[in-house]
């Protein structure tokens, strides 16, 4: 509604706000309702019966994986969300620190990456992680190891090691942006009244930089729950998540509505760590 | 008969002009829609055909078995004309009623197809009512793909997944329906597609043992070949056959292929018209026209598959195969699958 104020009488505010509140509607609400009431559906004989049952549900709830992939699938997200921050942060800070045209080219360099294909980015992560791949090869040839590695070499670390590569650029941005936004008479203020370097970070920039943080984890923790490509071509025998449950329902088991009713749960938990990011924000704001 | 222009007839032309132009372009624009996997619709092949029928056709590829129900399924047949799809999966298209079975008198190339192939009642599954639904086109088995220098001697069964010589340096594929048919023929279990509770069980048990000695499960040949590259490599389950054999020679890796004593699985792939076809006589004329000797030969020197029209070497007189069929319950192997995947 950025015209709304120029041009307040009319037709075009009305036409407006139908295209901001319809069409999110018809490609978000739609698609979304479409998944919640696939989710109470069966199947018999390799048909979709609608009809209305909680069966999926319960079997959510009282299979022997579902629970346990859900949760060890949330803790690898939330050690995703953590490892982006942690290394976003630095990286927002320095760019925030620096002045005029520099800083701007050099966070588009950072944001270059996800102009790129994210399966060519996950096969060039995997030639670069295997046994015999260019980080094993690299540090064979420099001597600090005698034999390759497995640590990194399909499993989950590299599931780790790998969402947290493609996924750092969301994590620089929103701290970026709420670092650039402190008001550098703060800073002076601090600095006049005393405090060193170390205390004017602490007391001033972090807490101020917080609701950045927030989002930023938030963010990279949505998007990587959500993933279902990097646990299948990097995670090996044991790089299974929830999301790869989700993708079987529709593909090997096709049963579309057990794998809504995944999709749904896993929406519930992206829409409550979305909420609880949204309250820390408001609490740090 | 020659009409003297007047002033009404030019007026009757320059109305009828457009609606002639709109039916040869109708004709021109004669859309052949093809579902097939990579290697079944070369480009080469693709230009012949559109010269010789005047229609266009387009090419959708797919990579896995699923992939082909997904849309199949998801459309009810009405997005394609013709797939390719292979005897084991046929069966739930036609119960589903997502095909239309083939005219015969419109296939003059199958009567020369090779002896195996000729009597479409002996190909299993193939068949419904005495109805043809579908037409063999090619065929391979799935054995064991090692490196010549990691596995001496070569392997002749199956156990040698379970080998923990060969603990992480085993690549195998993704797909429940698979792992457990041929573990059931490693166990020695006589029909793999039709499996009791009991049965399942215990190939559940070996899966989860195997998976403890798998470097990682793949789902294309191009992420096994890439796997092999960057990591030590010693054994893959071959879920493409001879077209995987083919791509990691030219790869430059030391490999070989075999098909294990216990029987390896084997796939045949075949034309099926989809319940949505729009043009029949379009879609048989497609199949038709790969039934060639020429095309045939072709696919099996490009692929290394076998066809069904001219002898090849896709597998020895003597290896054992065993044709895959439809499996007792597709959706439960699925969520085994998954079972043992989530296992630590």
């Amino acid at each position: 509604m950025i015209f709304a104020g120029s041009a307040r009488s009319g037709p075009a505010p009305r036409l407006l706000a139908v295209f901001a509140y319809g069409l999110p509607l018809i490609f978000i609400g739609a698609p979304l309702l479409s998944f919640l009431a696939y989710s109470v559906f069966t199947m018999a004989d390799g048909q979709i019966v609608a009809g209305f049952s909680l069966s999926n549900y319960q079997r959510f709830f009282t299979g022997a994986i579902f629970l346990p992939v859900l949760w060890q699938t949330c803790l690898l997200c939330l050690a995703v969300a953590a490892l982006a921050t942690a290394i976003g942060f630095p990286v927002a800070f320095l760019l925030a620190q620096m002045k005029g045209r520099r800083r701007y080219f050099l966070l588009l360099m950072v944001l270059v990456p996800l102009l790129m294909s994210y399966i060519i980015k996950i096969y060039a992560i995997r030639s670069i992680l295997g046994g015999n791949g260019f980080l094993n090869r690299f540090l064979l040839w420099t001597g600090v190891i005698g034999e390759p590695l497995t640590l990194f070499v399909f499993n989950l670390n590299a599931v780790l090691l790998t969402l947290t590569v493609l996924l750092i650029p969301f994590a620089i941005l929103p701290i970026f942006l709420s670092l650039e936004r402190i008001p550098s008479s703060y800073i002076e203020a601090s600095s006049d009244l005393g405090a060193s370097n170390l205390q004017t970070f602490a007391r001033i920039v972090l807490p101020l930089s917080l609701p950045g943080i927030v989002t930023a984890a938030t963010f990279v923790f949505v998007l990587a729950i959500g993933d279902f490509l990097t646990p299948q071509m990097v995670g090996g025998q044991n790089g299974f998540t929830f999301g790869r449950i989700v993708y079987s329902q529709f593909g090997t088991a096709f049963n579309w509505p057990f794998g809504a009713a995944l999709a749904v749960i896993l929406a519930v938990v992206v829409i409550a760590v979305i909420a609880l990011g949204g309250r820390l924000e408001r609490r740090h704001a | 008969m020659t009409a003297k222009l007047t002033r009404r007839t030019a007026l009757g032309l320059a109305l009828a002009a457009p609606a002639i132009l709109r039916s040869s372009r109708a004709y021109a624009a004669k859309e052949l829609r093809v579902m097939a996997w990579q290697g079944y619709a070369d480009d080469d092949w693709i230009k012949e055909f559109q010269e010789l029928t005047g229609a266009s056709a387009k090419v959708v590829f797919v990579g896995t078995d699923d992939e082909i129900w997904a849309k199949i399924k998801g459309s009810e047949g009405k997005d394609f004309d013709v797939f390719a799809v292979n005897t084991a999966q046929l069966r739930r298209y036609i119960d589903g009623g997502l095909t239309t079975p083939h005219d015969l008198a419109k296939l003059p190339n199958q009567k020369d197809v090779l002896p195996r192939f000729r009597d479409l009642a002996a190909v299993k599954g193939v068949m419904r009512d005495g109805k043809a639904h579908a037409i063999p086109f090619c065929f391979d088995a799935i054995g064991i793909i090692y490196d010549k220098d990691k596995v001496n001697p070569p392997p002749d069964s199956f156990e040698a997944f379970w080998d923990e010589k060969y603990k992480g340096k085993i690549l195998a594929y993704d797909n429940g329906e698979h792992n457990f048919s041929f573990t059931a023929l490693t166990l020695g279990i006589a029909d793999p597609f039709h499996l009791s509770a009991e049965d399942m069980a215990k190939i559940k048990d070996k899966l989860a043992a195997m998976k403890r000695n798998v470097l990682s499960f793949y789902t294309t040949p191009d992420e096994a070949l890439q796997l092999y590259k960057s990591n030590d490599v010693a054994l893959i389950w071959a879920n493409y056959g001879q077209q995987q054999v083919k791509a990691m020679k030219d790869a430059g890796a030391n490999i070989e292929y075999v098909n294990p004593k216990e029987g390896a699985l084997a796939w045949l792939d075949t034309w099926a018209l989809t319940s949505g076809v729009q043009d029949v006589d379009l879609a048989e004329a497609w199949v038709n026209f790969l039934l060639q000797k020429k095309i045939g030969q072709q696919l099996s020197e490009r692929t290394g598959f076998g066809n069904t029209v001219v002898e090849t070497g896709s597998a020895g007189a003597n290896d054992k195969l065993v044709w895959l069929d439809f499996v007792e319950d597709p959706t439960k192997r699925s969520d085994l699958w998954n079972e043992i995947k989530a296992q630590p």
